[in-house]
């Protein structure tokens, strides 16, 4: 079976195997190639079998781990035979590969959403929340707040005719926006808050709502988790807080409510906590032993905890592993401090993360390298987000939004 | 051994015995012997008894054994023991069948001849009997009466006599008649025995000798032993058992030489006596005087000296030569030239001792140095340090290893958290950054910097918030150490503004706004007006303080009112104290000597204050307005910045030399330790507020962080180790890093760099 090649290189009978669908299915048949092939000759071969009009990369996964050494290498390191035909399993590369516009703003975009996929929603260094519903086209300004916005979260994103989102600022306020999706034109429609929340004693870091929108929840630099809610009432337009969550013991960067009565956070006093929201209890403390300023679930089974901070290691907790605080994965090829991390919301094996180095790196769990680097900002990279499940919505210093599309997550 | 033979022979001639005598038994006891006829038939039967005696070797053996028992030695002993103990059982038995045998043998005497018995023969027959009842056992022998009572007697006495003696009755015992000489010797011729008769006079018959007894005579004469069955070279069966004794037990007894007085001793000791006699030995050897001493005593190695531990022996003078005589030779004598040469010389280089040449022991003066000496020795005697000193090294006298003297640190691993990298740099000045401070939350920083301006970061992201911008340096900010009272202290020129920066909540805003608003301020002190006039600032419209001279250093009190501003001036103007809920300002109650460099309120003890002039740091208490309650003697030659350890009672001096100091308050006014790290000026040092981490930094463009840990245990000593070296700034302008702040809450040092950048170095 193991025979010498043309150029004295081993060979290695292959078959190529897809979840992919049909312009990207390859015929199943056996192929003798070379063993020296990395993963961009094997994404050759694979092009050559499909005879497709346009090139397309692809990834390899042996036994559930990606290539990303040549074959011969791989098979050594991890002590596969190379004498019984091996199946390789191919998915399109996760790489953006279109870039679309950007989209300027006044000052450095400090916070993104990318949850409804009708539109983006950013928040801006100027106090101002903006909404996009194109790249480069801004249709809606939510203005009111005093101080940089510091976080943006759609709080029901799903209604037709309005949109409602919510604003956290370093003013120490939230706000509340109604926002008319209905109006279209070329124009930018200023909207005002509905409903100011008051109540904490200093920035709020962050903010995100509940699934059914009915409640947003908020972290601040005063060590506390509010939360709100967000009917709109006729009488007054300010809000009080309906519960505090206390427990961290300095600034709490950011808060995630993956599921109704279970919230999220994370904390430059080092530890991630999970609250239980009927009771306000904390039911969990990871220790990670750095100031963190982002969190976010997901993963398999949404349980995974992936968490960013003061350093540029990338981390993912199991927090449903016993006994110990340790991190399951760590992936540290940025340079500087993490600033986001987000989970792709359908695939249990892809994360990005941004990092004040600029850069936006996709990460599968199952290979310790970035599957692509995204370094089209100038500056430090402040937020990250998924759009539609394609694309990479990030804003940073240079003030610009940026929109990477076209990410195949199968 | 024989005797198992020995027995069944004496069994047999038992038997044969038994088998004459079985017929009458009964009639033993009545019949008397007395016929004196019957002798010689009874002497035939004794014959023939011995004969069959000879026949076997009982005999023999009986006599064996009675010879062992007569020559019972120490050396035999041991091999006889068990054996006779056999004999004395066999015998047991023997004497029991042997009864038997008596009777029968009586019986058969009797019933054979069928005559009586003579009582003579009876007794000799008797005795033939206990013959053989003593041949086994010892001691029988002697038991034997004797036929003739006569006792030891001249035999001549009895010699016209009828009788010979007497037996045991008392009755007499006849001679025989005599024979004739011719008849006896025909009966001896006739006779081929004969040979072997002798005449036992002593009671008046013939003995007959038998083979075995003249074999046995034989033997004696030849100087054997006298039994043919024993073996002289027996082989030798230990008497002991060794093999799992303990002790040497031996149970033979002590020689007798060992009571007697030894002759070889008695010898040796005449010898000796004799020696003595004749003069050869002699006592008392008188010790000989030495007849040289050391002319300037012992002092190498007295005993009574160095029993001290702290004696010190003082170095050894070289001896006089001949150079240092009165009147040397000529050629010791330096020339006119030479002295010339040496007085141009350096008094050290100079040789200490210039030969001179005087006629006679008279003419020379006394020593001119004699007093001078004298007081350098007492100098001496007093400023010697009364240690023994420990060379270390290879040459040492104790060979220690020198790495082992290496004080054993903790691994920086073990230290961590501690910063170490930068992550986030803040840009935006123009000039090169003065000063940092943090907010007490850790999520503001101020800076000040040459080229005027004053700004407010976001420590997160590194974004300027805010910029105040003024026309001279700045030369300091400081932030108020309180939470809800986010202003800013800062010194510009001869002005201490204060700022507002606008970030605490309405409430605190306005609490502000009502502080910074100077209403009609209090009547101020003549002496203190003269220096110091309250302003409001139109520009930001915060309060700005102007002072006489320019303000090199600003500190907060912890409680946020007081703020002490420190100026280039001596005695009680170099530092004031502004109260700012007040509007007043105070001077120092105290005078002082020297320029102040900086300041610091003591963050627990309220009222103590720290004063840090060039050379020495002094302790003051603002409430008893007295002198300096303690002055840390620094050595240092100028001292450029100090920080306080947030327990209060440890102090670190930064020195213009490169040099820091840590004092320990309670333990010294002296350094406890001072680190020599930087190879320029310190510009700054710093404690963390709540991680066990000091720093400095300095104009090489570096900065220091150290793990700096004091125990709540007064005997145990700060720890403080090294550990890491943060460079990253460049140098401009000769000037490197400016001013280092740690981050409040997290392990993060915020250093100002003169190439305006602000690097925060995370852990």
């Amino acid at each position: 079976m193991d025979g010498e090649g043309e150029d004295g290189s081993k060979v290695i009978h292959v078959k190529f195997v897809t979840k992919l669908y049909p312009p990207f299915k390859a015929p199943v048949s056996s192929v003798v190639i070379p063993s020296n092939v990395t993963r961009l000759g094997l994404s050759s071969i694979v092009n050559s079998l499909l005879t497709l009009e346009k090139p397309e990369a692809f990834d390899f996964l042996i036994d559930g781990e990606l290539i990303r050494m040549s074959l011969e290498q791989f098979l050594l390191a991890k002590g596969i035979s190379a004498e019984r035909t091996l199946e390789i399993e191919y998915i399109r590369a996760v790489a953006p590969r279109k870039e679309e516009k950007p989209s300027l703003h006044d000052d450095w975009v400090s916070a993104v959403d990318g949850s409804s996929p009708r539109f983006i929603l950013t928040g801006c260094y100027d106090g101002l929340g903006r909404i996009w519903s194109s790249p480069g086209s801004c249709t809606h300004i939510l203005e009111g707040h005093t101080g940089a916005i510091s976080s943006v979260a759609f709080v029901n994103s799903q209604g037709g005719e309005s949109v409602t989102v919510a604003t956290a600022s370093k003013d120490r306020t939230l706000r509340l926006f109604k926002v008319d999706t209905a109006e279209s034109g070329d124009s930018t429609t200023r909207v005002r808050a509905y409903k100011i929340l008051r109540g904490h004693k200093a920035s709020v870091q962050s903010v995100v709502a509940e699934k059914h929108g009915n409640m947003v929840c908020s972290s601040s630099w005063d060590c506390t988790i509010n939360l709100w809610n967000t009917d709109e009432s006729e009488s007054e337009l300010s809000g009080e807080a309906v519960t505090t969550f206390i427990g961290h013991t300095q600034c709490v960067s950011s808060v995630v409510w993956p599921e109704e009565d279970v919230i999220y956070s994370c904390s430059w006093d080092h530890s991630v906590r999970r609250w239980d929201v009927p009771t306000g209890k904390d039911t969990l403390n990871l220790y990670c032993g750095k100031a963190l300023n982002t969190v976010d679930v997901g993963g398999e089974g949404s349980a995974l905890v992936a968490g960013g901070g003061s350093d540029p290691v990338l981390r993912v907790w199991d927090p449903r592993k016993p006994g110990t605080s340790a991190p399951v994965f760590q992936f540290s090829s940025h340079s500087s401090w993490i600033s986001a991390c987000k989970w792709h919301e359908s695939s249990w094996f892809h994360l990005l993360s941004a990092s004040y180095d600029g850069k936006i790196m996709l990460w599968d769990l199952r290979t310790a390298w970035p599957l692509s680097v995204i370094d089209t900002h100038k500056d430090k990279v402040l937020c990250a987000d998924w759009w539609k499940g394609d694309s990479v919505v990030s804003g940073g210093a240079d003030s610009n939004l940026r929109i990477s599309s076209g990410i195949s997550i199968s | 051994m024989t005797k198992k033979k020995s027995e069944a022979a004496n069994e047999d001639q038992t038997r044969d015995t038994k088998k004459k005598s079985v017929s009458a038994v009964k009639s033993s006891q009545k019949e008397k012997p007395v016929l004196a006829k019957q002798v010689k038939s009874s002497k035939e039967e004794e014959d023939l008894l011995l004969d069959s005696a000879t026949d076997s070797d009982y005999d023999g053996d009986s006599l064996s054994g009675s010879l062992n028992s007569d020559d019972f030695d120490s050396d035999v002993f041991d091999s006889e023991d068990d054996a006779s103990q056999k004999e004395t059982e066999g015998g047991d038995k023997d004497s029991s069948e042997d009864e038997l045998e008596l009777h029968g043998n009586e019986d058969s005497d009797d019933d054979d001849e069928g005559e009586q018995v003579d009582s003579e023969n009876d007794e000799e027959d008797g005795s033939d009997e206990e013959r053989e009842v003593a041949e086994e056992s010892d001691s029988s022998e002697d038991e034997v009466a004797p036929r003739n009572t006569v006792g030891d007697v001249p035999l001549e006495w009895y010699k016209d006599e009828k009788h010979i003696g007497y037996d045991i009755t008392g009755k007499k015992i006849t001679k025989k008649e005599k024979q004739d000489k011719l008849d006896s010797f025909l009966a001896n011729m006739d006779d081929s025995k004969n040979w072997r008769k002798i005449y036992d006079e002593y009671n008046d018959e013939e003995v007959e000798l038998t083979k075995e007894e003249s074999k046995l005579i034989r033997r004696m004469l030849k100087g054997e032993a006298p039994h043919a069955d024993f073996d002289p070279y027996a082989p030798y069966v230990d008497w002991f058992k060794w093999d799992d004794a303990i002790h040497p037990l031996s149970s033979a007894p002590e020689p007798k030489r060992r009571f007697i007085p030894s002759k070889w001793e008695a010898k040796k000791v005449v010898k000796y006596v004799r020696a003595i006699r004749k003069g050869l030995i002699k006592f008392d050897k008188p010790e000989e005087e030495p007849n040289v001493y050391l002319l300037w005593g012992d002092d190498s190695a007295s005993d009574q000296k160095s029993k001290h531990l702290t004696y010190i022996p003082p170095p050894k003078l070289k001896l006089p030569g001949h150079e240092e005589s009165y009147n040397p030779s000529l050629e010791y004598i330096p020339t006119e030239e030479e002295k010339a040469a040496y007085e141009l010389m350096y008094e050290e280089d100079r040789p200490k001792f210039i030969p001179k040449r005087f006629t006679s022991l008279r003419s020379i003066p006394a020593y001119e140095n004699a007093l001078k000496e004298s007081f350098d020795r007492c100098l001496d005697l007093y400023l010697c340090p009364r240690v023994r000193k420990k060379r270390v090294g290879a040459h040492s006298i104790i060979n220690i290893d020198p790495e082992s003297l290496k004080p054993k640190l903790p691994s920086r691993k073990d230290l961590r958290p501690y910063p170490n990298s930068c992550y986030l740099e803040y840009k935006g000045h123009t000039g090169a950054v003065t000063s940092v401070s943090p907010d007490c939350s850790g999520q503001w920083i101020a800076s000040g910097s040459a080229d005027g301006s004053v700004r407010i970061w976001e420590v997160e992201t590194g974004r300027c918030l805010k910029v105040w911008q003024f026309k001279e340096a700045v030369k300091c900010v400081a932030w108020n150490p309180l939470p809800d009272f986010p202003i800013l202290a800062v010194a510009i020129g001869q002005d201490l503004v204060i700022l507002n920066t606008e970030l605490g909540t309405d409430e605190e805003q306005q609490k502000i706004e009502e502080l910074l608003r100077l209403g009609t301020l209090p009547e101020q002190d003549e002496a203190v007006a003269a220096i110091v006039s309250w302003l409001p600032d139109e520009t930001y419209g915060g309060i700005k303080i102007k002072h006489f001279k320019n303000i090199s250093y600003v500190d907060w009190h912890p409680r946020g009112d007081y703020l002490s501003a420190v100026m280039s001036a001596g005695e009680t103007r170099g530092v004031v104290i502004h109260q700012l809920s007040m509007h007043k300002t105070q001077r120092l109650p105290i005078k002082m000597r020297g320029l102040p460099v900086c300041t610091l309120f003591h963050p627990t003890h309220r009222g103590m204050f720290i004063i840090a002039t060039k050379k020495n740091v002094r302790v003051f208490n603002l409430q008893k307005r007295e002198l300096a309650i303690k002055k840390l003697e620094t050595g240092l030659r100028e001292i450029s910045s100090m920080a306080i350890h947030p327990g209060g009672d440890n102090l670190i001096v930064g020195s213009k030399e490169g040099k820091m100091c840590w004092f320990d308050m309670d333990l010294s006014s002296k350094p406890y330790k001072t680190l020599k790290n930087h190879p320029k000026d310190i510009t700054n040092v710093a404690f963390h507020r709540s991680y066990p981490l000091f720093a400095s930094c300095s104009e090489d463009s570096t900065a220091y962080v150290f793990h700096g840990k004091v125990y709540s245990d007064l005997n145990e000593n700060p720890l403080i180790v090294p550990l890491e070296i943060l460079r990253g700034h460049s140098t401009s302008s000769n000037r490197g890093v400016l001013d280092c702040k740690f981050h409040p809450r997290q392990p993060w040092l915020f250093t100002a760099g003169a190439d305006s950048v602000i690097k925060l170095y995370c852990h």
